[in-house]
């Protein structure tokens, strides 16, 4: 009886053992097989997930705090493939909730199941809303049909929904060609998404996140994008862009850029141009900016800015001590420069006038004669100084650098001075011309403008600071012009005068070169002026392109500049000259 | 000879003690074992269930950062420009016009220019690790640290 379970025992331990072994063999082998290190992969992709963290993206704020362009949740619906059971009905209902095409989504749905087909991305950008109606739907076929059997069966069983960030623009298209828009992908396009597109975006990170909750690691800390406090002013942004809506229609203009400057800092407060776009509707792009139509005009469109660049002009020769205010100059009515015979606006011959009346009634034979009294040389030294032929370096992507000829270039005739010294031949840009003129407003400074006042990355502010791009002209040259051009406003009784608040100001009307030479039945329609005359807190710079109604920026420009000012000195608490000398005396 | 073997015999144990010394110490090492592993298991299962803990809490903070970014988004499109023209015009007011502002001087007040959405930049506060060592490091790992890692000082250095 002994010896059998003796027997029975030790066979039972000999079989064990050997399976023991058998096991502890084919474990060894497989940590030696040339296939090991492919396992031990596969092991490692199934512990965990190696996830790409995106940080949220920077949002913009204008100068008051008010969000210009934040993130919303929105949903990728996508299907696991191997639980799909009704592709009709899946497409069927993404066609009726989210607007998709039945076709397409039936072929995605469709897809057999595989090593390398697991689920298929259906729709993206799907709001929270309708999200909620699919998930609803879900439920109730579960609950309606879930028992049933049968191929045909409606089911939306595979479905899922992943949560992502995307762009979104609170004030549609309020200020839209200043903000630029992200696509899809995430990649800003124009403006201050292109610009400043890396620090907005942050930093992707790809981070192994185990499954095991043993090996649960603590995540890095990925700082979201960075913020944006801009220089720009909502409330006055809305209201420039409406005058510049009501300016279009009435003037019948074809399209027009409005710039407001501070002078001493070069803040933009508002850029307002045509056409806008809602950014919450980024794909209309094609549809809104047709025929290579520039995203900005005020930064990206070039154009022969006409009698308002006599500003520039005047203070050149103002600076270089060629005139005074008082020089007398005989206008005859025409003027040879180059070979080139130059007229005024209206033909005529206006006799013996001052600096002060070549300005006031828009000299273009004055100019020309001032322009040729300071040389060429040196009248071009002070349009460089002044900022044209290159950028202004303001911080929005796609600026144009405009194109000033000089002498000694192939294409540079002597005629060029006189015409470019009442502002035709010469390709500008609105903030080219607002920047140069802010030297005048600035006691002959001139600010880089900028439209980023601030970053704020990880809960700290850095605030920026106004940058000089250089000193054209002396102070006291800045302020003979400013008394000039003040002076030439009030004793015209421009419709530009603003009641209580001494301003000053010039219009500019350009004809516009064609391949046939330049068209005097369109023209580009301005106005340039700043104020408070003895503290400028403001620049506005107005283009009307090819008006209708009248060509003359003193008709059509000039009233628009008004308009603004009127709504300007209240949005930025500017009491009128009176009050603030009231207010000066009681303080 | 003899006496040396009668007193062996006299002080040897019996048998069936000696057995039960054997079993004794077997079972005592069975429990210090059984001790040893539930306290392991205890202290791996609690580790797990705080890592399912910290993960989860993970995905709530993804969700809350989400909903807080839609929150603040949803609140701007509610105090957007338009709404907020729309809000003041039904509730009857007008926009202010140029002749209609009184001015007046209030010592002291120093009108704020921009917006603060910051502390000004100033010492950095180096990131600090959210996840204590408890909820990651193994009964293992905390003995190897009690044993062979230097105990840390009472009394730390204090720099002004």
């Amino acid at each position: 009886m002994s010896n059998e379970f003796t027997w029975r025992f030790t066979t039972l331990g000999v079989l064990l053992s050997a399976l023991a072994g058998f096991i502890m063999i084919q474990m060894l082998r497989i940590q030696i097989s040339p296939q090991a290190d492919d396992l031990r992969l596969k092991g490692l992709a199934y512990s965990g997930n190696l996830t790409t963290i995106i940080p949220a993206r920077g949002e913009i704020y204008d100068r008051g705090g008010n969000l210009l362009a934040g993130n919303t949740t929105v949903y990728e619906v996508g299907v696991e493939l191997a639980d799909v059971e009704n592709p009709g009905t899946i497409a069927l209902a993404l066609n009726a909730v989210v607007g998709s095409n039945y076709d397409d989504i039936f072929t995605a749905a469709s897809v057999k199941p595989s090593q390398n087909a697991v689920y298929a991305s259906l729709a993206r950008s799907v709001t929270t809303e309708q999200k909620d109606r699919l998930e609803q739907l879900l439920g109730e076929m579960q609950k309606a049909y879930g028992d049933s059997k049968g191929q045909d069966r409606p089911s939306l069983a595979g479905l899922t929904f992943t949560p992502y960030l995307q762009r979104s623009y609170p004030e549609k298209s309020l200020g839209s060609n200043i903000l630029g828009f992200v696509s899809r992908e995430g990649r800003g396009y124009y403006g201050i998404e292109e610009r400043y597109n890396d620090q907005l975006a942050g930093e992707t990170r790809k981070v192994w996140i185990s499954l095991d909750p043993n090996q649960v690691e603590d995540r890095p800390n990925i700082p979201d994008g960075v913020s944006l406090i801009l220089t720009i002013d909502r409330d006055i942004q809305s209201e420039v862009e409406k005058i510049l809506d009501q300016a279009i229609n009435e003037s019948g203009s074809e399209a027009a850029t409005i710039v407001v400057m501070a002078p001493k800092t070069g803040d933009i407060l508002a850029m307002a141009t045509t056409p806008r776009l809602d950014l919450n509707e980024y794909w209309r792009y094609d549809e809104v900016f047709m025929d290579s139509t520039p995203f900005n005009r005020a930064i990206s469109k070039t154009y022969e800015p006409g009698s308002v660049f006599k500003v520039l002009t005047m203070a050149s020769a103002l600076d270089g001590g060629t005139v005074k205010p008082d020089t007398t100059f005989l206008d005859t009515g025409s003027i040879e420069v180059g070979g080139n015979v130059i007229h005024n606006w209206d033909r005529g011959a206006w006799g013996p006038q001052t600096m002060l009346g070549c300005m006031q009634h828009s000299l273009n034979v004055c100019l020309a004669w001032v322009a040729t009294e300071l040389r060429a040389n040196r009248f071009y030294r002070y349009l460089q100084a002044f900022g044209f032929g290159r950028l202004t370096g303001i911080d929005l992507a796609g600026e144009a650098a405009g194109r000033l000829k000089l002498p000694g270039d192939s294409d540079w005739y002597e005629a060029d001075l006189g015409t470019n010294s009442f502002g035709q031949g010469v390709a500008v840009t609105p903030i080219q011309m607002a920047m140069a003129i802010s030297a005048v407003a600035n006691d002959g400074k001139m600010i880089i403008p900028r439209i980023v006042l601030s970053f704020v990355d990880q809960n700290r502010q850095y605030n920026t600071s106004p940058q000089i791009a250089g000193e054209p002209i002396s102070p006291e040259t800045a302020h003979t012009l400013t008394e000039m051009l003040a002076t030439s406003l009030e004793v015209e009784s421009s419709v530009a005068l603003v009641e209580g608040y001494r301003v000053a100001g010039k219009t500019g009307t350009a004809e516009i070169p064609t391949p046939t030479g330049y068209t005097s039945s369109q023209t580009h329609a301005s106005f340039v002026g700043w104020g408070p005359v003895d503290d400028p807190q403001f620049l506005v710079y107005v283009w009307l392109e090819k008006p209708t109604t009248a060509p003359w920026g003193s008709v059509v420009a000039a009233p628009v500049f008004r308009q603004v000012v009127e709504r300007l000195v209240v949005l930025m608490n500017i009491p009128s000259d009176k009050d603030r000398r009231r207010l000066m005396d009681s303080h | 000879m003899n006496r040396v073997q009668s007193l062996t015999q006299a002080y040897s144990q019996a048998p069936w003690r000696k057995q039960l010394q054997w079993i004794g110490l077997f079972m005592l090492g069975l429990i210090l074992v059984a001790l040893v592993a539930g306290i392991y298991l205890s202290v791996s299962a609690e580790a797990s269930s705080n890592g399912r803990a910290i993960q989860a809490m993970y995905a709530d903070i993804d969700q809350m950062e989400r909903e807080i970014e839609d929150q603040k988004t949803q609140l701007a499109f509610l105090t957007s420009n338009d709404e907020m023209a729309k809000r003041a015009e039904d509730m009857g007011f007008l926009p202010v016009n140029k002749g209609e502002v009184l001015y007046i001087v209030v010592p002291g007040y120093k009108r704020s220019g921009q917006a603060i959405l910051g502390s000004p930049p100033g010492s950095l506060v180096p990131d600090v690790t959210i996840l204590s060592p408890e909820y990651t490091q193994s009964l293992f790992d905390w003995l190897r640290e009690r044993i062979f890692e230097p105990a840390a000082p009472l009394v730390q250095e204090v720099r002004p």
